[in-house]
């Protein structure tokens, strides 16, 4: 009888808490995964290196997930406002639209990472020519300026249908007489938006916050597919990976970016949550 | 000065630019998806004089080329049987912890619930993974594969039946009970058909998760025959960089399955995510 409720529990110590706590054990190890390599604890090296002057790309990386999570968090939200805001009703070409917007969920990062490789291939893509015509050239994502900008552009086109789904959830679930009654006061629909529509939607906004800060600092599977880390967009989840698969195979001290990652999105997501979580309350009680 | 509902001419600027915000969202959405398919019916010559005009008569050699080249056929055998079989495990786990979970049928349910939502939040530690994949030789074959995939997707299930299940009275689990029936059959004749379109949800979810997974086929799988679509594709464009027509139509050909999935299931995936930024009672999370 609670033979499903045993395997469902095995499975998740096995693949949810053992690696928790094995990546703990690995990032004070010299461990490579290499066969035939001796493997030995050799404290808290790993975490002093990333700190000191013998991994510099370490640095940079803080900056870049700063960055990336910024730019991600920002345009996404703003964005998805103001797309569920044109999107919301129910018209045939609003329902249309939303099921092209939320599209390249479904298609997935490789899928989209290709798509945009193809527009922004230096010599044939279509962004180039556009460019040339300009009289500018770059390598686009081969390019140290341009990468991370077109990185956040790719994740927020990615991502932007979940997030304007949510604030269209939202808009739709303010009661339709607190309209009534603001339009009989005449307000303006400036205030009316910044009045009503805005604190009202408070829970989807909470929602779509922290579902953008929390991916893009944790997720680096389009980040991958673009431009493998390179060109300054190596964030700590990509770093983790590369100082792990590449050509280093330095299993350590990629677990030991990945607990430095943990700490941080720990120190990051939880005042977020609790700062959006008061302002719920605030609102709504 | 403020503006009047009631006023012709601005009535009509705010209805361009309403339907210039549609428009722009449509270009936006759709020229990267549309390009992608127009230069996969381009022939290599064609591309290369004249990027950004289709082709007269389109032709498909693209698509036989890449189907051959790519080995895409097993490829997508392999993904559609990763997927399926992992979500289906998965759905099938998330029924069997969320319902003792949500009910408190065991101790520390509150606990566990809580380990889940932090489950979501946190990187993937994809590093001990690989160890363990190694450890429990789930490394590079099919079956260990899936295991390995059968965790992602059981902490989101858990939470989201976890919330439904609360919401079927307690009543009903004890008179059926007291009528004999059994644990299992209680869940598959009661809650399962109650909770069928949460299912549904979490099935999806989690099948477009492995799905779409380019990481896991990078980390725990060595053997090309093993490959699934997303890895495939990838490694078909690092040595066809410069043939983007060619690889335009390897991206269609994978595209399509999770294309005609969505556009079967579009309409619960849209509502489910509408419904994540409504919140019923506001001090839980």
């Amino acid at each position: 009888m609670w033979l499903g409720l045993f395997i469902g529990l095995a499975v998740y110590a096995l693949f949810g808490i053992a690696p928790a706590v094995g990546n703990a054990l690995i990032s004070v190890s010299n461990y490579s995964g290499l066969i035939g390599s001796h493997t030995s604890f050799i404290g808290f090296h790993n975490y002093l290196a990333l700190f000191t002057t013998q991994r510099p790309g370490f640095i940079s990386s803080l900056t870049e997930t700063l960055f990336f999570v910024v730019g991600v968090t920002v345009v996404q939200n703003a964005l998805g406002m103001l797309m569920a805001h044109r999107l919301q009703g129910d018209t045939r070409g609003a329902s249309l639209l939303r099921i092209l917007v939320f599209l390249p969920i479904v298609l997935g990062v490789t899928v989209v990472g290709l798509i945009w490789l193809f527009l922004f291939d230096p010599s044939t893509g279509p962004a180039a020519d556009a460019l040339r015509s300009l009289g500018v050239q770059s390598a686009f994502f081969g390019s140290n300026s341009w990468a991370m900008p077109l990185v956040i552009i790719v994740q927020v086109w990615q991502n932007l249908g979940f997030t304007m789904v949510v604030f269209i959830g939202g808009l739709r679930a303010i009661p339709r007489d607190v309209y009534e009654a603001a339009s009989l006061d005449g307000i303006s629909r400036f205030r009316r938006f910044t009045r009503i529509t805005w604190p009202l939607m408070a829970p989807s906004v909470t929602v779509n916050v922290l579902f953008a800060v929390i991916g893009s600092l944790t997720t680096y599977n389009l980040i991958y597919v673009l431009t493998t880390g390179l060109y300054n967009t190596n964030t700590l989840g990509m770093f983790s990976f590369n100082s792990a698969f590449g050509s280093s195979a330095d299993l350590g001290l990629g677990a030991a970016v990945t607990t430095v990652l943990l700490i941080l999105t720990i120190l990051v997501a939880l005042p977020v949550a609790s700062l959006l979580r008061a302002r719920e309350r605030r609102i709504l009680q | 000065m403020t503006l009047h509902d009631d006023n012709g001419l601005f009535r009509n600027a705010r209805r361009v630019y309403r339907a210039s915000g549609a428009a722009l969202i449509f270009v936006l959405f759709f020229i990267p998806i549309a390009y992608a398919v127009m230069i996969s019916l381009e022939s290599g010559t064609h591309f290369l004089n004249h990027p950004l005009v289709p082709q007269a008569v389109p032709t498909f050699q693209n698509f036989s080329a890449a189907w051959s080249q790519g080995d895409l056929g097993p490829e997508l055998l392999n993904t559609i049987l990763y997927s399926f079989v992992a979500a289906g495990i998965s759905t099938a786990l998330s029924v069997l912890l969320a319902f003792p979970i949500s009910r408190a049928l065991i101790k520390g349910s509150s606990a566990l619930y809580r380990s889940f939502v932090i489950g979501i939040c946190l990187p993937l530690p994809i590093i001990p993974l690989f160890v363990e994949s190694r450890m429990l030789h789930l490394f590079d074959n099919r079956l260990g594969y899936i295991i390995l995939h059968v965790e992602v997707g059981i902490p989101l299930g858990v939470l989201l039946l976890g919330a439904f299940i609360g919401s079927i009275p307690k009543e009903l689990d004890e008179a059926a009970w007291l009528d004999g029936a059994g644990y299992l059959k209680y869940l598959a004749k009661i809650i399962v058909p109650l909770a069928w379109p949460s299912i549904i949800i979490i099935f999806l979810y989690s099948m477009l998760g492995v799905w779409n997974d380019i990481i896991g086929p990078i980390v725990f799988l060595a053997t090309p025959s093993l490959f699934p679509v997303t890895r495939g594709v990838y490694n078909f464009y690092g040595t066809n960089q410069s043939e983007a027509p060619l690889l335009a139509a390897a991206v269609v050909i994978v595209s399509l399955p999770v294309v005609a999935l969505f556009v079967m299931s579009q309409r619960q995936l849209l509502r489910s995510a509408m419904g994540s930024g409504v919140r019923a009672r506001p001090n839980e999370l």
